[in-house]
């Protein structure tokens, strides 16, 4: 730090944040010329704790507490790991439903997103709207789960609850109900003359800097970078629900901004797909057998690739969990962004990466 | 002239501390600062500074490098003061109990006036929750007017200590107790 710059810290605790994360910025004047994070405040000693304190039965709800946002995809990612090892076949039907929560929560989550941008851009009116239209998310994910934010819905062999006609028919109207409100969406980020000014061309991230920088998720797409798990998975079957890769050049808030709401319809098309063409089965098969051996699963998160290492001994405690987060390998993509911005734009930046610190700290 | 006493019932500020909880409470306390539940009929405003906040909301169970900016949160919020811990793991651990770098609860670190259980959390419980620690915000001030000694009994302090004890269970309390006589 020289004499003609100021260190400005953002964090841990600040309005504009969820959760804890620090950032130290050395500014001059406006610019932001340095930036200094540190992430592991929310740091709970999970993955230790998997190999010795829980059973591997119980530990697809402890993973689940690793993030409120991707619960479902912490617990599908383990579940599937284990099936692996297990060698355990499970029916359409449970697939189907995986994905139909799946892309419920990542409705959930970009919408949350979305609104969180809008707020720390001071645009407050639009987060209460997107906020109050996210609760027809919720309260589909309730009516399917039983639990608007903590559903332990997957278990190994499929999943906990079956879905009903009458359940059908109700999400059939809400997605349908959601899909105009999406609609109106687009018009508000594409054309609404303060948000543009706050988010047309700041915080842009080029190609070669996401692929040098090995960026993922929304983040990576909205350069133009072309990279789905969901496109390379054989686990659940992406490819017949209508599956389409989105992506968007530019690399800005307004862009990530918008892919959110690409990939926000495409969902809501996967979910219709999904509950037209229900199979027919049992949702749940037994599984029997201790894990043996070691295995990856890869899963797409609202965020990102979400990567599970299990290694299991033949015993009821495994031997190895590892878990690499989304968030976590953005990181140095998201220090280059900030780079040459003005402060005052650094919460807007901050939130449209939707940064899952308790993800990545673990 | 400007009432205090009666504005800070009628409009308490919440101050929001993420203490290593896994986000899923903090998103319900936003969806119950949103329209559908809508905590603002009450005159809360979720504030980010310290020093103008009344309630104090803490979600997740305390972790090793979040307890020292949990007590500094603590001590520069002006008296008087209402800690709510929002969710099973700020309450008592939850999930999170007995692992390596986790506190086992808020109220190890600081004094509780209400706790919320849930996992996650529903916005109706936080709602609820808020409303009762409006009535001991209440109570509080009109205590802080009276005289008061410095000097306290023993038995004052120790039935204050063993709160948390007879929430989880009253034989491990009176045992405690039976202990310190």
């Amino acid at each position: 730090m020289s004499k003609k710059t100021v260190e400005i810290p953002l964090g841990s605790q600040h309005i504009s944040l969820l959760e804890p994360v620090r950032f130290k910025f050395e500014c001059e004047n406006e610019k932001i010329i340095r930036v200094d994070s540190d992430v592991g405040f929310v740091h709970r000693g999970i993955e230790r704790a998997c190999t010795t304190k829980f059973k591997f039965d119980t530990i697809s709800t402890v993973v689940a507490r690793i993030c409120g946002l991707c619960a479902i995809t912490h617990s599908l990612s383990y579940t599937v790991a284990i099936e692996k090892l297990l060698e355990g076949e499970i029916s359409m039907k449970a697939k189907y439903l995986r994905i139909l929560l799946l892309e419920l929560d990542r409705i959930h989550s970009h919408m949350l997103c979305l609104s969180h941008t809008c707020e720390n851009a001071g645009f407050e009116a639009m987060f209460m709207r997107i906020m109050g239209d996210r609760e027809l998310i919720m309260e589909m994910q309730e009516l399917v789960t039983g639990n608007r934010v903590q559903f332990d819905f997957i278990t190994i062999g499929g999943v906990n609850r079956d879905i009903s006609s009458v359940k059908v028919q109700e999400l059939r109207k809400t997605l349908t109900v959601l899909t105009q409100k999406i609609e109106g969406y687009i018009e508000e980020f594409e054309n609404n003359w303060s948000l543009s000014l706050k988010f047309k061309g700041i915080g842009a991230l080029s190609l070669e800097n996401a692929y040098k920088f090995n960026a993922i998720g929304p983040l990576a797409r909205a350069s133009g970078l072309k990279i789905d798990v969901r496109n390379e998975i054989d686990y659940l079957p992406y490819d017949k629900v209508g599956f389409k890769m989105q992506s968007r050049s530019g690399g800005d808030i307004h862009a990530r901004n918008t892919l959110r709401l690409d990939e926000i319809r495409n969902s809501i098309e996967i979910c219709n797909n999904i509950l037209d063409g229900l199979p027919e089965g049992e949702i749940i098969t037994k599984i029997k057998g201790k894990p043996l051996g070691e295995t990856i699963v890869r899963f797409e998160a609202p965020r990102g690739e979400l990567m599970y290492y299990v290694k299991g001994n033949g015993s009821a405690m495994l031997d190895r969990v590892r878990i690499k987060t989304p968030t976590f390998a953005c990181i140095p993509a998201f220090s280059d962004i900030f780079v040459g911005q003005d402060y005052a734009d650094a919460p807007a930046i901050l939130a449209s990466f939707d940064p899952c610190l308790s993800c990545t700290a673990k | 002239m400007f009432d205090l006493k009666k504005y800070r019932k009628k409009s308490p500020w919440i101050l929001h501390y993420n203490a290593g909880s896994c986000n899923g409470c903090d998103i319900e306390i936003l969806a119950s600062l949103s329209p559908k539940y809508d905590l603002e009929r009450f005159g809360v405003i979720n504030t980010g500074n310290p020093k103008q906040s009344d309630i104090f909301l803490v979600t997740g169970p305390v972790t090793f490098r979040s307890r020292e900016r949990l007590v500094e949160l603590y001590t520069q919020m002006p008296e008087p003061k209402v800690v709510v811990a929002v969710g099973s793991c700020s309450c008592t651990g939850g999930v999170f109990r007995d692992m390596v770098n986790v506190e086992d609860g808020v109220d190890r670190y600081i004094p509780v006036d209400v706790y919320i259980p849930g996992c996650a959390v529903s916005p109706e419980l936080i709602i609820d929750g808020l409303v009762q620690g409006l009535e001991i915000l209440e109570q509080k001030g009109k205590e802080s007017e009276k005289p008061f000694k410095l000097y306290k009994e023993p038995e004052e302090i120790r039935g204050v200590l063993s709160k948390r004890e007879s929430a989880l269970s009253l034989d491990a309390a009176k045992e405690l107790n039976s202990d310190k006589n």
